[in-house]
């Protein structure tokens, strides 16, 4: 399903690659490979950090270099509910399904992505929270865009105040003209799994070049043991349950029959 | 202080939790209920994904009751062969309630019927509990002397066969309606992830006339073992139990047990059920107000992401 995006995005970057400005790549590191998610996880940040490379032998140098970096979750199957108002009782009636929407979403750069490249290539790449690509299944054809619609506005708009959708203009900061940094929160509710990031490169509104990368999020420790032991010991993790219950209460019971 | 909750898979504030488990605990204590249907829907309104709610709220109310239960079984306020005729029903009533539970969700709508049930059961109880015991305070308060008179032979629950004597209950009833009794509440308990005591007492006491005093140690005891019944099975079908949640709301439910049951003695047996029926009426009303209050948002999201959901 992703498949014509990459295609798009290959010719996109092959037209690139033919012309003078081709000299120019793009070099970025994650800060960890893993974050580690223990009792005490409410939220981390990560730091992505790279570098605009061949763009000082570019003869021809005269915009600004902009990079435009996206993380992005595995993707997951969504379905948006109306509430209608029936014999005076607010009931879940309409509903659209999507697919394909990532867990998690979130876009930094230096400068609003309006600012950086014409809407036109933001929508052909699927770059930012009103681009990003989804696939309504009520649709035989596979539908490329998440098209602006009353269902997937209130799944953006309720996304973001979840914070699983989240742009951010300001949170990567260039160091010198080659070098950049991006600090990306994620919530406390970012889901468990793999992360991909990908960066793209801009001058004068046209993509340049992209780099991929990914980290993990993990549950650790403890949170992790219990997490398996629910999943695929459930009936001994039940039965814990009740004696960890049964423990607890003939405790305070013990203590507080003394007072 | 935030800690992360493995199974809801979300960061929540401790303290707030804690707080949340001691006041539902007090009231708990006060008037023998496990206080399910309170907590339920305040897990809700915190943000716990309703199936994560529903099935550790059954892990808590074990605890709540167990401690509970042993109280009354000192204070010898326990009718354990009556509790065993419930619980019998009960256990074949969670079955029954699991099954109607899993064809409802897979019909879709089961929010709303749930809550429909919780505005139906909780109005018609504390509408009936609130009469009933304003009543009979108004009566004492006009030094009417005269004895609540127990109609233990006009009523035709007390005309079926298969009569069994029970002894602490001061009782000669017969077993088919203790059974279906204990299994409407378990059916109840299953689909709408409470104990049953709110729906269990005023019933044990209307219905089958057994003495105030036993009633509430005998409701704690059947509770103990449906919920702990409900807290194996929610395990292993849908993984929605969090111990850690369950275990920060235990903490703070038996704490506030213990306040709860010692203020509950202060109080007479008419003033404890005009509380209790004023509360399950307040409960009800915000429910109720939910289904026809319009909405801060018309639109709601579920994830694939986030199995099962009630």
């Amino acid at each position: 399903m992703r498949f014509p995006a990459i295609l798009i995005l290959s010719v996109f970057i092959l037209i690139q690659a033919l012309s003078p400005l081709r000299a120019a790549s793009l070099q970025m590191g994650v800060s960890v490979d893993v974050v580690p998610v223990g009792s005490d996880f409410n939220g981390a940040d990560i730091v992505i950090f790279g570098s605009i490379e061949g763009a000082a032998q570019d003869p021809l140098y005269r915009g600004e270099y902009s990079v435009v970096i996206k993380i992005e979750g595995a993707p997951e199957t969504l379905v948006i509910r109306q509430k209608e108002r029936i014999a005076g009782i607010w009931v879940n009636n309409q509903s659209e399904s999507y697919d394909n929407v990532p867990s998690f979403y979130s876009v930094v750069a230096s400068r609003p992505l309006s600012e950086i490249a014409p809407a036109g290539t933001l929508k052909m790449i699927g770059l930012g929270i009103d681009n990003l690509g989804a696939i309504p299944q009520q649709f035989d054809e596979p539908v490329f865009k998440l098209e602006p619609g009353e269902f997937s506005d209130a799944l953006r708009r309720i996304r973001r105040e979840n914070g699983l959708f989240a742009e951010d203009p300001k949170a990567l900061e260039n160091l010198s003209p080659t070098l950049f940094r991006a600090t990306v929160s994620l919530p406390a509710n970012v889901p468990i799994g793999e992360h991909n990031v990908t960066s793209y490169l801009f001058r004068d509104g046209i993509l340049l070049a992209t780099n991929e990368n990914s980290f993990r999020i993990e549950k650790v420790g403890f949170e992790r043991w219990i997490y398996n032991l629910a999943h695929e010991q459930s009936l001994i993790y039940g039965l814990m349950a009740v004696l960890m219950a049964i423990f607890t209460g003939w405790f305070a019971n013990v203590i507080f029959r003394k007072n | 202080m935030s800690i992360y909750l493995p199974i809801a898979e979300l960061s929540v504030n401790m303290f707030v939790l804690f707080g949340m488990g001691a006041a539902v605990g007090f009231l708990s204590g006060m008037f023998g209920v496990g206080g399910g249907f309170l907590m339920t829907p305040l897990l809700i309104f915190y943000n716990i994904p309703p199936a994560v709610a529903v099935a550790t709220e059954a892990n808590q109310i074990v605890a709540s009751s167990f401690s509970g239960a042993l109280a009354h079984f000192r204070k010898g306020t326990v009718d354990v062969k009556l509790g065993t005729m419930l619980l019998i029903g009960g256990l074949m009533g969670s079955t029954l309630g699991v099954y109607i539970f899993s064809s409802l969700r897979d019909a879709g709508q089961l929010d709303l019927i749930i809550s429909i049930l919780y505005v139906v059961f909780l109005g018609s109880i504390g509408t009936l509990m609130t009469i009933e015991s304003l009543n009979a305070i108004r009566k004492s308060k006009a030094g009417d002397t005269q004895p609540v008179k127990r109609k233990n032979h006009d009523s035709w629950i007390h005309a079926l066969p298969l009569k069994v004597r029970f002894r602490k209950s001061k009782l000669y009833l017969s077993v088919l309606p203790i059974l279906a009794l204990g299994m409407l509440v378990g059916i109840l308990a299953a689909i709408m992830g409470v104990g049953g005591g709110f729906i269990m007492v005023p019933a044990m006491i209307y219905l089958l006339r057994v003495p105030t005093n036993v009633v509430i140690g005998t409701s704690l005891f059947q509770i103990i073992f449906v919920t702990a019944y409900t807290t194996v099975i929610q395990s292993t079908t849908n993984q929605t139990v969090d111990v850690v949640l369950a275990f920060i709301l235990m903490v703070g439910g038996v704490i506030g047990a213990q306040f709860g049951a010692a203020a509950g003695h202060k109080l007479k047996g008419e003033q404890l059920r005009a509380l209790l029926g004023l509360l399950v009426l307040a409960v009800c009303a915000r429910l109720a107000f939910d289904l026809v209050a319009t909405p801060s948002d018309f639109f709601n999201i579920v994830s694939s992401l986030d199995q099962g959901g009630h």
